[in-house]
């Protein structure tokens, strides 16, 4: 039971703001030098997700990233450390620190709706990836070990994309009136589901990251001659 | 458990001059005790100048509000046994001592009042109707107990000189934005006199609320949103722009 309890509190720990944000700058200072350094832009059918579907497309989705509500508080607390915590502050010393919040530099976050549109732009193109990952041998439709990344890992983007906060006041957060409307008890439901997912929205910034390094090192080690490919079945067609 | 919990209490008295100054009492713990009921013990056979604003002791009221090591909590809700052998009791930071753990939260009247208040849509047919899919929303706001924990663990609240409401006033806000029969939106008085912009998001008002509310999930962000419709936003202007009839 305690060690049941124990193992929670790790997982929750691995979610926890701090983990979220400093991955975030790490993966981010890796990708770059990776990509400069040693480019994999495709591998055997497998679409590396950091060109997906150009590498041209990724100062957006650091931003994207970046104003994300989400990673906004992960840095305001561990960056700015305006608050660090929340349990009240004994040294006291933000006060004597200048704080904007959201009205100086930081009010260009209220952009993130514009790198969300570009985020669900992109989304259809990793589902592409998979699908380019079952039949990129001609005649034959293939199924394996890195086919389940590519689509797992456009799974995650997506809940991360739709359970997005800019998104829900799209779909229906914008509206006082329901009843209002000829379709409205459909919005609402739409807002409502969208919000079970927006609860979760925190753990899908995170978990959706670790996946495009997960599937990006994956293809790396293919490229380096790794025996981590696993074909399930290959069908001619 | 053990038999005794000690109870470390900031004292003051600003009328007379009186410095705050943690106060040690050794209280005898029972099954289910909560914090309120060991400051109750003090009052009752330790030191009766202990002051203490409370009333209904089941979390509905809002009055017992402080901060129980170092978090703002509802004393009343806060089990004894949870919170270690030696439990620190603070009145609120956010606002004046009145004395003891009592605060003057009157505060929060006057920013109330800055909020413009609901107005109807003209030409309502009385009585008013509304739907009960309308109302989903705003429900959650109404169980606001008004307990200020949320102002009082937000940090620009506590330590900035802004114009912010504060999260429990942004539910207000929030309420009003959402009520199907008001006519009017809030998003430019939220821009510059409500400062919502010095919010940054970092979920503390949500941490606390004894209620449960999603403070900042379900009223600042989406008050947030409505800002970006209505100031940041051309393409959401053009498609969502609320227009109340």
């Amino acid at each position: 039971m305690m060690e049941n309890k124990r193992r929670l509190s790790f997982i929750s720990e691995l979610v926890e703001p701090n983990w979220r944000f400093w991955s975030l700058v790490v993966i981010l200072l890796l990708s770059a030098g990776a990509l400069f350094l040693y480019p994999v832009s495709e591998y055997q059918g497998y679409v590396d997700p950091f060109y997906s579907p150009t590498v041209l497309v990724l100062p957006f989705i650091a931003l994207f990233r970046l104003s994300c509500y989400a990673y906004r508080k992960d840095y305001h607390r561990h960056v700015f450390r305006h608050p660090m915590a929340c349990l009240n502050d004994e040294r006291m010393d933000s006060s004597k620190r200048k704080y904007t919040g959201e009205t100086g530099f930081f009010a260009l976050n209220n952009f993130h709706r514009y790198f969300f549109y570009i985020g669900l732009a992109i989304l259809p193109f990793f589902y592409y990836d998979f699908y380019t990952s079952l039949v990129y041998e001609s005649g034959f439709f293939i199924f394996r070990v890195g086919s389940i990344l590519l689509l797992v890992n456009a799974l995650l983007l997506t809940l991360w994309t739709i359970s997005c906060h800019a998104f829900r006041h799209l779909i229906g957060g914008s509206v006082d009136c329901y009843s209002c409307l000829s379709h409205g008890s459909g919005v609402k439901k739409l807002f409502n589901g969208q919000s079970l997912l927006n609860r979760y929205h925190e753990q899908f910034a995170f978990v959706s990251l670790l996946v495009v390094v997960a599937v990006d090192l994956y293809i790396r080690a293919l490229m380096a001659g790794w025996p981590v490919d696993f074909t399930f079945f290959k069908i001619a067609i | 458990m053990s038999d005794k919990v000690t109870i470390s209490i900031k004292r003051s008295d600003p009328s007379k001059g009186e410095a705050p100054h943690f106060v040690d009492y050794e209280v005898p713990t029972q099954e289910g005790m909560v914090v309120l009921d060991a400051v109750h013990y003090i009052e009752n056979n330790i030191d009766p100048t202990l002051s203490v604003r409370w009333n209904c002791k089941a979390a509905r009221c809002g009055s017992c509000s402080a901060e129980v090591n170092g978090l703002p909590r509802l004393m009343c809700k806060t089990r004894v046994d949870k919170m270690g052998s030696k439990i620190s009791i603070e009145p609120m930071r956010a606002y004046p001592v009145v004395k003891d753990l009592v605060t003057n939260v009157s505060h929060n009247w006057e920013i109330a009042k800055r909020i413009p208040p609901f107005t109807p849509k003209p030409g309502l047919p009385k009585p008013w109707k509304m739907a009960a899919i309308d109302i989903t929303r705003s429900k959650e706001f109404r169980t606001c107990i008004e307990c200020f924990l949320c102002q009082d663990v937000c940090h620009v609240i506590r330590e900035h000189e802004s114009n912010y409401l504060g999260p429990k006033h942004m539910v207000k806000v929030a309420a009003l934005d959402m009520h199907p029969l008001d006519s009017i939106d809030r998003a430019g008085f939220l821009h510059t006199d409500g400062g919502v912009g010095f919010c940054n998001i970092t979920k503390c008002c949500q941490n606390v609320c004894p209620e449960g509310i999603h403070i900042t999930d379900n009223a600042i962000i989406p008050e947030k949103e409505r800002v970006v419709n209505e100031f940041y936003d051309p393409i959401g202007i053009l498609l969502h722009r609320r227009k109340k009839k």
